[in-house]
């Protein structure tokens, strides 16, 4: 090939490259048939590129940045083609494409745990903090370590206030109190101990708003050497304060129990009202929440203690009882009907 | 107890409102429930009487009257349009104070100075009896004061007296509490009677440490009638109803000192005689509540000379109860063992006040002055001459025990810092104190039997100087670690499985009644029983948690919700000889759509046997192997759960043979009891127990193949009752080394596939930990594989 047959047949190519309109190509698959026809494996800007070869040096020296200026620019274009088109497409699909972003998530399926096993677990939580180990004792008891061993002969009234189930045809109760494991407790390990001992208990009892003839409990003890009743109010209002925020403002006023001497029930200052007075409080100003006292030495000495050695206090608290307050639920036996709009509202990630 | 304030201060002067001295009982440890105001609470109103009434000039609704209050006539402008001339009124005064702190002032009302007020009933916080003013009946004097004539005002305090604190169950007894609080002197008590030198009847006690005082007193000559008003007034405050004189007395030293007395129709009494002995069997006694007991043998009775006249302690009989006719009465004034009394009231399920205090424990030595007491008292409001009691007493008891303490034993025991000498001075405060060396010693009074230990005297110690002065400790026990239980830390892991697995946790009693049990096909043998149920719902402890849960899902099926999916933690029980077996089990309940998405409805079909399958291999993973049986297989064994289940279309997994839990459809019988036919409910049942009890080590990590795995597709046809089981113990009985895992991802019936048989497509994975397998020797461990399912099974290929 002559240099005036390249310049000719440079010419040609430039002048179909310039109709060929590649900033006009109307979709991806036109710009890609121009590509392919100049600059494909037989493309005119390919056979072009190739025959430079058949000049001379010199020529080839002079015309080779010519040709490849004239690739370039057609690549450049091609790409820019490319690019305005891809967008353009975009454009489409992302308003065809859109989904309804609204419909409901398709979210596992979400449990719950019941709203008395999570009071449970913080009222547990917090004594575990304190070094408190979780003790279980058995549902079906016998009148000893129900009653006897904790200070509560036969013939005494304070049986009165514990209505007791009975099983037929068998010398078993259904425990009124989780005090008795406080006694089964104390009878498998040695002292200074100190437990909290959650679970079922059974009251002889019709049902209504707040009572109920099961409930839980939490029961806890404490043996150690030089225990008195200002330990039961330290560990008590920590707890309390813990559980109910730091401003909860606690009394300790006298009451019996016969397994406790002295005795005392424990109220919180009302979080309904400013103490003035309200339903919650039966317009005392006052949360009735736990009984407690120093454990009477008759029964430590029940279950073999060294009364002389070892003192202790106890308390006791309804389970129940707390998770009303914390969650504002009113009648008991909600928590015993499993009703799921009920079971539903209590969500564990947000105690 | 009801406490009237006023009644109190007759025994002790207290200066203080009654709603101060109810803050002061509760520090005591005696919680008033309740504080009920009677009498006026008003003051300022008068008697008046209407002399003139005439229209008001500027209204048409108002009248001016004139009201005459006995020393002034006055103007008053009034709205009422019952008020007349002639009518007698409470006329407020100006200065009066009405109910709500409402002030009288005299002004001006439409131009006419109005000088006080004519008042309604619920004006002065009165019942209502009519519309407009109150128009009194005549008789009171004109400018008496309104509120004196309704009577004296008085505040009832609802008093809680603890079991042990028997002395304080009356006004008296509550009194010398508070003397010995407020370190004052009680009122000195009425004198008893004159007694001439009459006999009454004999006495004789049988068993004298079960009554170790008895007093009887005749006195003769009384006319019984009504009781005048002030006793009247004073019982009705207490809420009692009088009866007549001579009971009223008796109920009114009960309140008033503490003592129970009775006082028979001593000509009603055969043989003249009083016996103090044990029931006798096939005895009876109608008591004064009309009701007639069967007196069970060896109750204390008071006899006569036939039969039981009275409960000893409990309550009198109605055959020798005073009535309007009788003119001899012996007055019964006793000290009875609490234990007796306590027996009796409970055998005959007869309550009173009397049982109430003796079997809490009476002062001994209050029977004779409580007596004497109430003797006067009958003289006096119903005649009569007294006779001197006939006694029959123990011999004197022992000194009461005597507690040896110190003031820094009774300061360890409360963890307090209180001064000897406050410690000294509450102590001698309520009993008899004595100085020892290192110490004291301390005697309680004849009506105090709750303090006999140095722990009771330092609850009195903190009582007196108050829990509020003893200090909050958080002393520095010995540190300890504190655990769970195995029960228990199984039971967190359960639950948090099983509610992330999307299931509520639900509460269910631990007692069912009888109907359940057959409803549920549980045969009952084994279920103990309670002997006093509450009702017939409460009648055995469960052998099984699914009955509650099956009654939950009808509960909410029942109201509007379409999907339950419930599991709950609890006891199951079995009677095993003489004892109970308590067993911690976990059991769920699923029916339903799966998803709460339901608008993608592939992806939430209906919970099946697969999902609750699910669950079950979710709680025993890492238990290492799991048997499955068929539930009707015999090596499954038998566990409480299994009439509920569906006996062909449920599983037991077997640990080493143990079964660990089942799971599987519900019964056909046990579904439409709880009207669940047709909703597919999945039930599982498991041993919390044995899971809480099973060995778990911690995961070791084993080294994986980076190289590629090469996977095939088999679409296998065969018979439809092939279970999938054998299937795969087939292929991996072909003991390929390179065959990793084998994956069922279709189950297939219907076109394509002939009648009869069904099409499995297994996914088989391929891999060595050294090199990559060539094709050849895939297909040579597939083809290995499709013959060994063509030999045993009669499997073909699908195409």
């Amino acid at each position: 090939m002559t240099r005036a047959d390249w310049e000719k047949s440079y010419a040609r190519t430039e002048s179909a490259l310039g109709q060929a309109k590649i900033e006009a190509a109307p979709d991806l698959p036109r710009l890609e048939e121009v590509r392919v026809r100049f600059t494909g494996r037989k493309g005119e800007l390919t056979e072009l590129l190739k025959s430079l070869k058949d000049l001379s040096i010199e020529d080839r020296r002079e015309l080779g940045p010519k040709a490849q200026g004239l690739k370039a620019s057609f690549d450049a274009a091609v790409a820019a083609r490319k690019t305005a088109l891809e967008d353009q497409g975009d454009a489409v699909s992302l308003s065809d494409d859109a989904i309804d972003l609204t419909l409901p998530s398709l979210r596992a399926p979400r449990g719950r745990l019941h709203p008395l096993t999570t009071t449970l677990h913080e009222i547990a939580r917090i004594f575990q903090l304190m070094g408190y180990s979780w003790a279980e004792g058995p549902h079906v008891e016998d009148e000893r370590h129900n009653f006897t061993a904790l200070n509560i002969p036969e013939d005494h009234p304070a049986r009165d206030s514990h209505d007791t189930f009975y099983l037929r045809d068998l010398p078993l109760l259904l425990r009124t109190h989780t005090s008795t494991v406080q006694i089964r407790t104390m009878e498998s390990q040695r002292p200074p101990l100190r437990v909290v001992c959650p679970g079922r208990v059974f009251r002889h009892e019709q049902l209504d708003a707040t009572h109920s003839a099961v409930f839980l409990q939490v029961e806890g003890l404490v043996v150690d050497e030089g225990v008195g009743l200002a330990d039961l109010k330290g560990h008590l209002q920590t707890f309390l304060q813990k559980l109910l925020g730091a401003a909860t403002k606690t009394r300790f006023r006298p009451s019996y129990f016969p397994f406790t001497e002295p005795s005392t029930e424990v109220d919180v200052k009302c979080f309904f009202c400013p103490g003035t007075g309200c339903p919650s409080c039966k317009r005392t100003g006052w949360i009735e929440i736990l009984g407690a006292g120093v454990v009477n030495p008759a029964v430590l000495k029940s279950v073999g203690y060294d009364e002389r050695k070892w003192s202790g206090f106890a308390f006791g608290i309804g389970v129940e009882r707390v998770a009303m307050l914390l969650h504002g639920v009113r009648d008991l036996r909600d928590f015993y009907t499993n009703d799921i709009r009920f079971l539903k509202q209590f969500d564990e990630s947000l105690l | 107890m009801k406490v009237s304030y006023n009644w109190l201060k007759e025994h002790l002067a207290l200066d203080i409102s009654a709603a101060e001295l109810s803050a002061h009982l509760l520090r005591l440890g005696f919680e008033v429930s309740e504080h009920r105001r009677l009498g006026p609470t008003f003051t300022g109103v008068v008697v008046g009487k209407v002399v003139s009434k005439a229209k008001h000039p500027n209204a048409d609704k108002l009248s001016v009257c004139v009201v005459d209050d006995g020393a002034v006539k006055r103007t008053v402008v009034c709205g009422a349009p019952n008020v007349d001339a002639g009518q007698t009124v409470a006329y407020a005064r100006p200065g009066a104070v009405l109910p709500g702190n409402f002030k009288i002032e005299g002004r001006k009302l439409r131009g006419v100075e109005s000088e006080g007020m004519i008042c309604s009933r619920s004006e002065l916080g009165l019942p209502k009896d009519a519309d407009g003013i109150w128009i009194m009946s005549e008789g009171p004097e004109l400018g008496a004061d309104v509120g004196s004539l309704l009577g004296p005002a008085d505040d009832i305090l609802e008093v809680e007296i603890t079991a042990n604190r028997p002395d304080a169950l009356s006004h008296r007894g509550l009194a010398r509490e508070l003397a010995a609080y407020f370190r004052e002197d009680l009122k000195p008590l009425g004198a008893g009677a004159a007694e001439s030198a009459k006999s009454s009847f004999p006495v004789a006690v049988t068993d004298k440490d079960a009554c170790p005082y008895y007093g009887a007193r005749l006195i003769e000559g009384v006319s019984v009638g009504e009781s005048p008003a002030w006793l009247k007034a004073k019982l009705e405050t207490i809420g009692l109803r009088p009866i007549n004189n001579v009971a009223d007395i008796t109920n009114y030293i009960l309140h008033d000192v503490g003592q129970p007395l009775h006082a028979f129709d001593a000509d009603k009494l055969a043989g003249s005689r009083i016996i103090v002995r044990r029931s006798k069997a096939g005895e009876k006694l109608t008591a004064l509540d009309h009701k007639t007991y069967d007196l069970p043998e060896g109750l204390l009775v008071i006899a006569d000379g036939n039969k039981p006249v009275a409960l000893a302690g409990v309550m009198g009989g109605e055959d020798t109860a005073v009535t309007a006719a009788t003119k001899r009465v012996l007055l019964e004034g006793a000290f009875f063992a609490p234990a007796e009394v306590r027996k009796s009231s409970q055998k005959t399920r007869l309550r009173s006040d009397s049982s109430y205090r003796f079997e809490r424990g009476a002062d001994p030595r209050a029977a004779r002055t409580a007596a004497d007491r109430a003797t006067a008292l009958i003289l006096q409001l119903a005649g009569g001459t007294a006779a001197r009691p006939a006694e029959a007493a123990a011999a004197a008891s022992a000194a009461r025990p005597r507690v040896r303490a110190s003031a820094a034993r009774i300061n360890a025991v409360l963890g307090s810092n209180f001064e000897e000498e406050a410690v000294r001075r509450v102590l001698a405060s309520i009993g008899d104190l004595r100085d020892e060396a290192g110490g004291f010693q301390f005697a309680a009074p004849t009506w105090r039997h709750d303090l006999s230990t140095v722990n009771d005297l330092a609850e009195e110690v903190g009582r007196f100087l108050s829990y509020d002065n003893v200090p909050y400790r958080m002393a520095p026990m010995s540190p300890r670690t504190a655990r769970l239980t195995p029960v228990e830390v199984e039971s967190r892991r359960v639950r948090a499985r099983l509610a992330a697995l999307g299931l509520f946790e639900a509460y269910n009693y631990d007692l069912l009644s009888e109907k359940t049990l057959a409803a549920c096909r549980l045969p009952g043998d084994d279920g103990p029983r309670v002997s006093n149920p509450l009702s017939e719902d409460w009648a055995v402890l469960r052998p099984s948690l699914l009955p509650g849960l099956l009654k939950n899902a009808q509960y909410n099926l029942s109201r509007g919700a379409d999907a339950v999916r419930f599991f709950e933690l609890g006891k199951s029980y079995a009677l095993r000889g003489k004892e109970v077996d308590e067993t911690w089990r976990v059991a769920a309940v699923l029916l339903g759509p799966v998803l709460d998405s339901r608008w993608q409805a592939a992806r939430s079909p209906r919970a099946s046997f697969y999902d609750g399958k699910a669950i079950l291999e979710d709680l025993l993973d890492g238990v290492g192997a799991v048997a499955w049986d068929k539930l009707s297989a015999p090596a499954a064994g038998r566990t409480p759960s299994d009439p509920l289940f569906h006996p062909a279309n449920s599983l037991r997994a077997l640990v080493n043979g143990t079964p660990v839990g089942t799971v599987g459809w519900l019964h056909p019988r046990v579904a439409r009891a709880y009207d669940l036919e047709g909703e597919g409910a999945v039930v599982i049942d498991a041993d919390l127990d044995w899971l809480a009890g099973r060995e778990t080590t911690a995961a070791r990590f084993r080294e994986f193949s980076a190289l590629p795995v090469s996977r095939r597709d088999l679409a296998v046809v065969l018979d439809r009752k092939t279970p999938y089981e054998r299937v795969e113990a087939v292929v991996r009985g072909c003991r390929i080394e390179e065959l990793q895992d084998v994956l069922l991802f279709d189950v297939y019936a219907g076109k394509n596939v002939p009648e009869g048989r069904i099409s499995l497509a297994i996914r088989l994975t391929f891999g060595r930990a050294d090199r990559t397998l060539t094709d050849a020797e895939i297909a040579k461990a597939v083809e290995t594989i499709t013959a060994a399912l063509s030999r045993e099974l009669g499997a073909s290929l699908r195409g």
